[in-house]
């Protein structure tokens, strides 16, 4: 279980790692965190001709407040994410969301960015990207581009970056003052990928909700939006009756796979479960004043 | 108490201390040296290519590509090492039985994704393992049957077309008449149980560097193994070497689980490559070499059925037992020892007249399945406790009384079982007592009763058990085994500098043995604590020793240190009192320390060693005698290790996942030597059986291939998983061997799958679900619980 050989090149600048990966002929891998890369070179899955570390490139390794934005740098660790003051007040669900990645050792390397571009379907990052509608900052020898998370990933472990590219950052816009959330994510042991994960956002206009927006993961081919769900709570009063019915919505528009870790069936059933307790919850954070 | 009447400066001091373990120091600070951290010069490394096909025939193995790379030394087949090594055969004088044999690389056929087929040797692992890469096999693939039912019918294809039938073990036994008692009883539970596959994962991998030695022809073959001694007599006749150019060491070994404890075709293969090259070569196994050609454990399904008067005696039992034992008979113990120990252990710690017990163990293509800590009873206790709950909720009783009312009681001792295991007195009632006394098994049922009246699912579980531990000369550990497993042999030695080094043959993979046995040859000697070395794992010290497994250690490696440490006190009493002027009844030996009792004159041991050697003429020229001595103790009989595990779980109504809110451990393992290992070894082992209950399973496709070959799949038990351990010992009445002890390492893993599925069914009993396969995951608990509330649903419609 040894990578296959490699050259290595430690950027300086991101600059020199897209000059770095051009050079490589698309045949270059950046690391960060390599939390998911080293296993992957490791089995020998992945055999890039060059491996682009982008480490010691200074000024990636911060959350910054834009105003409207919230910047996460490409080399901001999970660790950082979890920590940060500035996520905990303005996006508290991505801080919850942080509880359940992995375990210390990986949150003290592995970066969002990284475990954005790894796309796996049953990792925390892209679902809440997705969530968060976030937007990924991508440089390339053309210059920088921004693109909504929505049209950045594309499948299961696969994105719209180009071989020559870099996610610098992602963007995430703050959520409405207010805006209620929820989390709920079940694996079979702490740290695991989920067998089920859902993360809902909710605003209250005078007891209607409005922006809804519902995340899951573990239970397709990507992270998902799960839009009819969304639909059938926008400017509902999120009463039982109509939880009931969006999850049943969700459940009917979600379409799991079986694996060695649970069946379609039973990703289904939890999906709904823990979209029913999800959505309540972000009910009462965003409508503290109707009871539940 | 028979030690009342001995002086207080005579009284044992370390043996049932809290004693640190010796080990640690050097474990914990990185400076422990396992098999990888040697590096002898000119070492070259072997990267194994693996079977990708189930079952094929081996047309033609293409290299040349591989021959390009840097720092390549050679490319090794079979057809390589034909000559230069003779296979391993697991033998047996068991009837029914075919002995498969073990040779270095696959000859020509492969029988199971993961077999070794070809050896890559490179100056470091990544070259090899890029000259592995480059490797071309051709297979004719062949028909093969995945399922062991499957495999078990006459017109299946065939793995060992020698043995002329896949079904190499077959073994009954039967007591009284089952069928008549099933017939009339009024009550017989049922179940069809399965205990699935299991990898022991220990966290170092299997690891072999052997060293040849050109001026001595002899090879020093260090190997992470737990059976040393064994490893160096079949490597003796596998390479016609005899013992003194043979030296088999198991440094440190980080865990085996049972995993280690067998032979493997890579120590054949390292250590011929060894001699052909005349470097030192080193194999270290990864993860995924782990998962798909270790040892694994059980793969069981188990029919199996419990008769049961109104009171709850138990009258009869019937076991039909099918064992997946994978592709080959594994050396030495053969693919009998885990399928045959269930039916030979099924009734347990029970009074079970009748009884009949059969087992087939059928060759798939899988790995081949071996030892794992607590070998067959984890299956068989999961099956008989589950039976045992099953029965009690037929008549509405206590699962404790039951229990009670089956468990051998103290006059019955001892207990010939059905299948002819005799069970010396042990606490088999008491350890039921005292789980149910520590863990407030009333308070308990409350606590149950207030969570269900909220519309919570939460069970109690118990899991009784016994194991016969410390096996001597009598039977051997494995059916029919032709391999002395009765005996150990211990050399305790004072040089002439006074230190005292005492040598076992066995080998602690993490059980702290340096330590307990340190503590037996001080309190047996008299000598201090500190000043003892203990020395295992190298069959250079020992003439004749099988290792450390099946709960053996203590019983007869304490034995050997307790008979041999008396034989070498009398000859330092006979030399001290020699110096003293005394008679040798005069004296006593503490802590290092002879003391006349009528002068209190006094020598140190330091002092006695150093007249005895040193001081020409201060001992009479003929009756002066080295300070050596070798005793083997045989316990001929094993002793019964007896215990009840106690358990409280919670099945969440929404995500089906289990917590364990509660877990209690009483057990009997004698007279404790170290109450701080024992507590850490009921403690990881019930951590396993957690495992076992909840998370671990080794998956096959039906297409052959290992569908779990990383951690990411393979789920093993973390700290979060674990629920605090409450434990109990109970001591009822000492075994009759030397020192009192019995073996108690592997009982965890018995015990807490039984307990934990017997809870889950508890919890899950308002809805009728009973747990038959483990483990018991999200899924499988999701899909019981639909298909009960299908069937109920279905039920009442039809009512109206």
């Amino acid at each position: 279980m040894k990578p296959a050989p490699f050259a290595y090149v430690a950027a300086t600048s991101v600059q020199h790692a897209i000059e770095a990966l051009a050079a490589a002929g698309g045949d270059g891998k950046i690391i960060a965190g390599g939390q998911s890369l080293m296993p992957m070179l490791n089995f020998r899955l992945v055999r890039p001709s060059v491996l682009v570390d982008i480490n010691r490139i200074p000024g990636l390794d911060r959350i910054e407040d834009t105003g409207k934005m919230l910047r996460i740098g490409a080399l901001v660790r999970h660790r950082l994410t979890a920590s940060d003051p500035l996520i905990a007040h303005h996006v508290p669900v991505l801080h919850e969301a942080m509880n359940h990645v992995a375990h210390h050792t990986v949150r003290n390397r592995g970066t969002f960015c990284g475990s954005l571009c790894h796309a796996d379907p049953a990792a925390e990052m892209p679902m809440m990207a997705l969530l968060l509608d976030a937007v990924v900052e991508i440089t390339g020898p053309a210059g920088t581009r921004h693109l909504p998370v929505r049209e950045f990933l594309v499948a299961s472990l696969t994105t719209d970056l180009a071989p020559d590219e870099l996610v610098t950052a992602v963007e995430i816009a703050k959520p409405a003052p207010g805006t209620g959330w929820g989390f709920a994510e079940f694996a079979r042991r702490h740290g695991d990928y989920a067998l089920a994960c859902v993360a809902a956002l909710v605003e209250s206009r005078d007891g209607a909700a409005c922006n809804v927006r519902i995340a899951a993961m573990g239970i397709g081919d990507t992270a998902l939006r799960l839009s009819a769900a969304e639909a059938a709570l926008e400017g509902s009063g999120f009463s039982d009756e109509e939880i009931t019915r969006a999850v049943s919505a969700l459940r009917d528009e979600i379409e799991p796979m079986s694996d060695l870790s649970g069946s379609a069936d039973y990703r289904r059933h939890l999906a709904g479960e823990l979209a029913r307790n999800v959505l309540g919850e972000a009910w009462r954070r965003a409508a503290p004043e109707v009871p539940a | 108490m028979k030690d009342a009447g001995l002086s207080v400066e005579m009284r044992p001091k370390m043996v049932g201390s809290r004693v640190k373990r010796t080990e640690d120091p050097r474990l914990l600070s990185g400076t422990g040296q396992y098999v990888d951290d040697l590096h002898p010069a000119e070492m070259v490394h072997v990267a194994i290519v693996r079977s990708d096909q189930p079952h094929a025939l081996i047309r033609d193995i293409r290299a040349d590509a591989a021959l390009d790379v840097p720092g390549l030394i050679g490319v090794y087949d079979f057809t390589d090492l034909e000559g230069e090594v003779s296979p391993a055969i697991p033998s047996s004088r068991m009837r029914n039985y075919y002995a498969t044999p073990i040779w270095p690389l696959a000859r020509g056929k492969v029988r199971f994704v993961g077999e070794a087929v070809v050896a890559v040797v490179a100056t470091s692992r990544y070259a090899a393992e890029d000259a592995a890469g480059l490797i071309e096999i051709d297979y004719d693939p062949l028909p093969f049957a995945s399922d062991p039912a499957d495999a078990a019918c006459h017109d299946a294809p065939l793995l060992h077309e020698e043995a002329g039938t896949n079904v190499i073990i077959s073994r009954e036994f039967q007591h009284g008449d089952i069928d008549e008692i099933l017939h009339t009883a009024p009550v017989v539970v049922k179940g069809r149980f399965r205990m699935t596959r299991k990898s022991a994962s220990a966290m170092e991998c299997r690891s072999y560097l052997a060293q040849w030695d050109k001026r001595s022809r002899a090879i020093t073959f260090h190997t992470s193994s737990n059976i040393p001694g064994i490893v160096r007599d079949v490597l003796s006749s596998s390479l016609g070497l005899p013992g003194h150019r043979l030296r088999v060491i198991a440094p440190e070994v980080g865990g085996s689980f049972g995993g280690k404890g067998s032979l493997y075709a890579e120590e054949i293969l390292v250590c011929a490559l060894a001699r052909k090259l005349e470097r030192p070569v080193k194999y270290v196994s990864d993860r995924l070499e782990e998962l798909s050609s270790c040892s694994q454990a059980f793969d069981e399904w188990m029919d199996a059925q419990l008769a049961v008067d109104e009171q709850g005696h138990f009258l009869g039992l019937k076991a039909d037992v099918i064992g997946d034992i994978g592709a080959y008979s594994i050396y030495p113990w053969t693919g009998a020892l885990e399928p045959v120990q269930v039916i030979s252990f099924m009734p347990g710690p029970y009074r079970v007249e009748h009884y009949h017990g059969r087992v087939r163990g059928v060759l798939t293509p899988k790995p081949a399945t071996g030892p794992y800590r607590g070998v067959g009873r984890p299956s068989s206790t999961f099956a008989m406790e589950r039976l045992v709950d099953m029965a009690a909720r037929k008549l509405g009783m206590d699962p404790a009384e039951i229990r009670r009312r089956n468990l051998i009681r103290d006059e019955e001792f001892p207990y010939r079982t059905a299948p002819g295991i005799i069970w010396d007195k042990s606490a088999f009632q008491e350890c039921l007592a005292a789980a149910c006394d520590g863990a407030d098994y009333t308070a308990m049922r409350a606590w149950q009763e207030e969570a269900r009246a909220q519309g919570r699912w939460v069970g109690i579980g118990f899991a009784s058990y016994a194991e016969l531990t410390g096996i001597g000369s009598r039977i051997a550990v494995a059916p029919g085994m032709p391999i002395n497993t009765g005996t150990e042999t211990s050399t305790i030695r004072i040089d002439s500098t006074g230190a005292i080094t005492a040598d076992f043959g066995i080998a602690s993979h993490g059980q702290g043995l340096e330590t307990t046995l340190a503590q037996v040859v001080a309190d047996e000697l008299g000598c201090a604590f500190e000043d003892v070395r203990v020395r295992q794992g190298d069959s250079e010290v020992a003439p004749q020793s099988t290792g450390t497994y099946a709960s053996r250690s203590a019983v007869l490696a304490g034995g050997a240190a307790t008979k041999s440490s008396r034989v070498l006190k009398a000859k330092v009493l006979r030399a001290a009192a020699m110096l003293l002027d005394v008679s040798e009844e005069d004296l006593e030996a503490n802590g290092g320390v002879i003391r006349s009792r009528s002068s209190n004159a006094v020598l140190t041991f330091r002092e006695v060693a150093d007249a005895v050697y040193n001081r020409m003429g201060a001992i009479p020229h003929d009756k002066r005698e080295d300070l050596v001595s070798t005793e083997t103790y045989d316990p001929y009989l094993g002793t019964a290790c007896s215990s009840t595990h106690l358990c409280m779980v919670e099945v969440d109504l929404q995500t089906f996942g289990v917590t364990i809110h509660r877990y209690f451990v009483a057990e009997d393992c004698g007279r404790i030597i170290n109450p701080m290992i024992v507590d850490g070894q009921v403690h990881g082992a019930v951590a396993q059986g957690v495992g076992a209950a909840l998370l671990e399973e080794i998956h096959y496709g039906t297409d052959g291939q290992l569908q779990t070959g990383s951690f990411v799949d393979y789920l093993l038990p973390l700290a979060s998983n674990m629920p605090d351990i409450g434990i109990a010992h109970v001591e009822a009445e000492l075994p009759n061997n030397l020192g009192g002890f019995r073996g108690m390492g592997e009982g965890g893993t018995i015990g807490a799958p039984a307990a934990i599925a017997n809870a889950i069914s508890d919890a899950l009993s308002p809805l009728g679900v009973e747990i038959e396969t483990l483990p018991a995951t999200p899924d499988r608990l999701f899909r019981l619980v639909t298909a009960k509330t299908q069937e109920i649903s279905s039920q009442e419609g039809n009512k109206k």
